[in-house]
């Protein structure tokens, strides 16, 4: 059989009955959470007397420090209580001084760690930690859950059978090969009398100490099946190779009769049996643990959740700040996955790409600053933030350029209207000349044919000799109806894209590596992507 | 995102908002709830309405901006009666679908994808709304009930993409222009223009540089006069959080926005910088552009608050009880709401803030009073952290009709000062010296964040004199100290039917001693 299969895991401790481990250090991250006043864990997990090695680390913008406490305080009251002598307070960099507090870090300056070696304590029970600077531990506390061991089987008695399955037979129905009692109480594979098709069958009996819910946990190479008073809890049956499966179910203080079910077909064979409770820690019941497997604490990062904004009937509008697209970038995100970004700093389009349209966690979830860069791929960038219309001098081709900040000379941006289908239409004038760009999404983004259609007005006196910038920076293909543009590749926080695509116009001309279009009342540019989105699709798998 | 660098020692100034340690979630206080009752309305579903705006509109509807960029009309605010209950699940507080129809809020979404709505403006039939970098005006005009023009009315000032980097914008003042807040890029420095100054924006759009100096405001508002006010957070330069008069051609006391004098003429040239460790008090006398804070908003647990807010008057001559003209201060990480009463002296705005009411769900950031004197307020807890424990919450504070037993108002004499009570005191208990405890305290005005509080006086209380009609009380003190804040707790104060003071405790900015 194939080997075990890779396996969820934490930072935290793996095999806390193993005396190897035990020697070296649990090595723990505590982090705090950029500019949301909160530790980025919180729940810790460790075991009696375990050798902890914790690095403390704050990315943060404001001091931080973290104070493991007894169970039962109450931090705030705690904090509150240091509070009434702020001078000593201070001074101590509020640290309290307090009976109640058992390990301290150093109070932290933004972007400082700090690495603390402790023994924690031998008491099972909830350790609270709090961040003590003032005003902070109303949001940034957690608890160090210390876990001892629950009980195991007693009274374990096996059963071994023969034969050639591909799921679990009804054992009541054969005789077994051999029976015995089990010395250690502990579900094994290692009876020596075969190593392929044969099956097991264990009976023994748990004392649940609360009536409480427990989480059972089973991973057989091959086939397994929980029985706890009758009932089948989990079954996992069938060959495959070990893999951890987990139920939750409740049970009433006192003895339970427990039975697993099990058969090896042939090559690999692991069998492991597991429970937990939030009394303790996860507690072998076989002899086998898989390697590196321990219960992923339910504890989530609320930081990297996202919040993907998703255009369901009518385009949707986020103006925030959009990696790519400067600091006053208006994204528009269309139902059938065409996206694009316009920058009311450049009055022009910024980014256009496929697929998903933003997440909008970095902005939404904390305090609102920082770039966040389209959540799609294929994202193009044909003029790459520069203002969209210029008047160019006889054989001059130098087009002006854009720096943040400074508003872009002769421009003046008036906002937007939304049609009847909520399309905006970005309006701004130059020079005079009161221009409209209007851009819409034809076909979904799955869609080789699937385009963006820009309508662009100018209504007004134009001066000689402008131009409306198209792409630069590129070299260009004349194609049926327009260019093919190998544009400079996109390095974004969410990948490196080609920047390649196909720009459909009447009457644009190449100078030098900018595509030009000499400007006229009404412009109509398409822009469409040359491969269907499959090719391409992984390119911006980070 | 560039943070903010922040030095130790940090000092004490930033102390804890803590001061009911037991719970997290802030209940209503039940001896507030029988003068000002808060009802909590449900929010719209699938969204986070984190409020940061609030304007009346027509018809008695109102305007909601939140920091997610959205703009929603709620109609029957006034009247809606129906606590909204918070479902962790929906993360929403749901209408309680037991409740009449006729009680329940109603909500339309107006606008969405707004760079933050920190400002909202009904005027000339248009709905402003101020984001981070535009002050804009959105219209309805095909009457959908969802705005289809969004026209920006100015655009002038910078932003970098720091988070810091807010923008709070006005109602129109009583010249009609707007007045635009600009937080600084982070807490030290102006990495883009006109970032740490209050602007103005006339109807046409022009933009105005008015005040320089700004730190990081939390609101904008008017006293009853039209006088034009911010609230700016605890940090560099501000021991405490502030209320302060947007006095034109001002430094507000700040200085890391003053590069941009180079961009206003108008302004005349850059002040000098104050000088880092010293008190306000001297610094003014030195820079002649510096307007001292009108109120500190005090900072500690039990004490006003961590985070100001808006900045409400009450018009509503009587609606919202006895504290017509008063200004009312929500505080984001208090959840709570002060009250402060304002005098001119010396032509120098100063006065007393007092604790008001507790309880809100969530960490307010938005709000309005109608002249119907129905409070509406609501905010979000996100990135600092807020004592109601929702992550956002949209309410409504109204008056029962009792009035509570309150320090009405607070003057400042030569010698000591006037108190005023909404209701007659008992005379023995209002002459007695032991009734009182007085204390005279400043902050360090420096470039470190935050200040402790310092250059303690403790004053003696020689005379008190209670008036005839038992309304008011006359303090003499053997020392006023100009540029303290004069703290009072009325603890043994009683009223004729011998009731303590709901709220005793007063916090006096003196920033100038009358002479008479």
């Amino acid at each position: 059989m194939k080997p075990l299969l890779p396996i969820l895991l934490s930072t935290f401790l793996t095999g806390l009955s193993s005396p190897l481990l035990a020697q070296e250090p649990l090595a723990i991250t505590l982090k705090t959470l950029t500019a949301q006043m909160k530790f980025d864990q919180a729940e810790l997990l460790v075991a009696p007397g375990a050798k902890i090695r914790l690095t403390f680390e704050n990315p943060d913008d404001m001091p931080h420090n973290v104070v493991f406490c007894q169970p039962g305080t109450n931090v705030e009251e705690l904090v509150m209580k240091m509070l009434e002598k702020p001078e000593e307070a201070m001074k101590r960099n509020f640290l309290p001084d307090d009976p109640r507090v058992w390990l301290k870090s150093n109070l932290l300056n933004p972007q400082e760690k700090q690495v603390i070696e402790f023994t924690a304590p031998e008491k099972p029970g909830s350790y609270p930690y709090v961040c003590s600077f003032p005003g902070h531990a109303m949001s940034m506390k957690g608890i160090l859950k210390v876990l001892g061991q629950g009980p195991t089987l007693t009274n374990l008695k096996f059963a071994l059978y023969h034969g050639a399955w591909t799921k679990l037979p009804d054992f009541s129905q054969l005789t077994p090969h051999r029976e015995g009692s089990v010395p250690d109480n502990l579900i094994q594979l290692n009876f020596d009398d075969y190593k392929n098709q044969y099956g097991l069958v264990f009976t023994g009996s748990l004392k649940v100490p609360n009536s409480d819910e427990y989480t059972f946990y089973t991973a057989g190479d091959d086939g397994v099946r929980l029985i706890i008073d009758d009932e089948v809890v989990l079954n996992d049956d069938g060959i495959h190779p070990a893999k951890i499966k987990e139920k939750k179910k409740k049970l009433k203080a006192g003895d339970h009769t427990v039975r697993v079910e099990y058969f090896q077909a042939q090559g690999q064979s692991e069998l492991y049996v597991g429970w937990k409770s939030d009394r303790f820690d996860t507690t072998s019941l076989s002899k086998w643990t898989p390697a590196n497997w321990k219960t992923p604490t339910a504890q989530k990062k609320d930081e990297f959740i996202g919040l993907p904004l998703d255009p369901k009937e009518t385009p949707m509008i986020y103006r925030n700040f959009i990696a790519g697209a400067g600091n006053r970038s208006i994204g528009v995100g269309f139902p059938g996955g065409l996206n694009f970004a316009w920058s009311a700093e450049t009055m022009n389009l910024a980014l256009t790409w496929r697929g998903a349209f933003m997440d909008a966690a970095r902005h939404w979830k904390n305090r609102g600053g920082g770039h966040q860069p389209p959540a799609g791929f294929d994202v193009l960038n044909p003029t790459n933030l520069v203002p969209p219309i210029a008047a160019l001098d006889s054989g001059n081709a130098t087009w002006p350029t854009f720096t943040a900040d400074e508003p872009i000379e002769g421009y003046k941006w008036k906002g937007y209207t939304l049609d009847a289908n909520g399309v905006p239409s970005f309006r701004y004038q130059w020079r005079g000349v009161e221009v409209e760009d209007k851009i819409t999404a034809s076909g979904d983004f799955k869609n080789p044919e699937s385009k963006l259609v820009r309508n662009l007005k100018l209504n007004g006196t134009i001066p000689e000799k402008t131009f409306v910038i198209l792409a630069r920076n590129a070299t260009f293909q004349p194609i049926q109806g327009g260019f093919f543009v190998k544009g400079e590749k996109i390095n974004l926080p969410s990948g490196n894209f080609e920047n390649q695509f196909s720009i459909q116009v009447e009457g644009a001309t190449v100078i030098g590596n900018l595509l030009l279009v000499p400007a006229r009342k009404e412009i109509q540019v398409s822009y469409s992507w040359p491969t269907a989105y499959n090719a391409h699709s992984h390119q911006s798998a980070k | 995102m560039k943070a903010h660098r922040l030095l130790l020692p940090v000092l004490l100034a930033s102390i804890s908002s803590l001061s009911h340690a037991q719970t997290q979630q802030q209940a209503p206080d039940p001896a507030e709830a029988e003068y000002y009752k808060i009802t909590t309305f449900p929010t719209p579903p699938g969204t986070a309405l984190e409020v940061s705006s609030v304007e009346l509109m027509p018809n008695g509807k109102i305007a909601v901006g939140t920091r997610r960029g959205e703009v929603w009309i709620a109609s029957n605010a006034q009247k809606s009666t129906a606590q909204g209950i918070w479902n962790a699940t929906t993360s929403t507080f749901e209408p309680d679908l037991a409740a009449p129809k006729e009680s329940q809020i109603q909500y339309q979404r107006f606008a969405e994808g707004q760079h933050e709505v920190l400002g909202l403006a009904w005027k000339d039939d248009s709905l402003y709304t101020t984001n981070r970098y535009e002050l804009l005006k959105l219209k309805d005009e095909k009457g959908t009930g969802h705005a289809n023009r969004f026209e920006t009315v100015c655009d002038k000032w910078g932003v970098s993409g720091d988070y810091h980097e807010y923008s709070f914008g006005s109602r129109p003042d009583k010249n009609g222009d707007f007045w635009i807040l600009c937080c600084l890029t982070g807490s030290f420095s102006s990495k883009t223009p006109f970032r740490g100054w209050a602007l103005r924006v006339k109807p046409d759009g022009t933009m105005v540089p008015t005040c320089s100096g700004v730190r990081s405001p939390g609101g904008v508002g008017f006293d009853a006069d039209g006088e034009v006010y911010y609230t700016d957070n605890q940090g560099p330069w501000h021991g405490a959080c502030t209320l302060q008069h947007l006095v034109p051609g001002s430094f507000q006391g700040h200085p890391g926005g003053n590069e941009w004098y180079k961009l206003a003429p108008n302004m005349g040239p850059r002040p000098e910088d104050p000088m880092d460790k010293s008190r306000m008090v001297t610094e003014r006398a030195k820079i002649k552009e510096l307007v001292p804070p009108a109120v500190y908003m005090v900072y500690g647990p039990g004490k006003i608050g961590n985070s100001s807010t808006a900045i409400i008057c009450d018009q509503s001559e009587g609606k919202f009880g006895p504290f017509q003209k008063q200004i009312f201060i929500p505080d984001q990480s208090h959840s709570n709401v002060s009250r402060v009463y304002l005098e001119t002296v010396n032509g120098v705005k100063q006065g007393v803030v007092f604790p008001f009411l507790k309880g809100l769900k969530s960490g307010p950031i938005g709000a309005r009073m109608g002249t119907d004197g129905k409070f509406f307020v609501g905010g979000s807890d996100r990135g600092w952290g807020a004592k109601g424990g929702h992550p956002f919450a949209f309410e409504r504070i109204e008056w029962t009709g009792k009035v509570p037993f309150e320090i009405h108002e607070m003057h400042a004499k030569p010698d000591g000062f006037e108190f005023t009570f909404t209701q007659p005191v008992d005379p023995v208990s209002a002459s007695d010296p032991k009734s009182y405890t007085a204390r005279e305290f400043t902050y360090i005005y420096q470039e470190k964040y935050g200040s402790p509080e310092v250059d303690d006086v403790l004053p003696k209380i020689e005379s008190i004199e209670v008036a005839k009609d038992h309304k008011s009380v006359r303090i003499k003190l053997d020392t006023l100290t100009k540029g303290h804040i004069h703290e009072f707790h009325l603890d043994g104060v009683r009223s004729k039917d011998g009731k303590p003071i709901l709220h005793p405790t007063a916090y006096y900015t003196l920033n100038e001693i009358p002479s008479k």
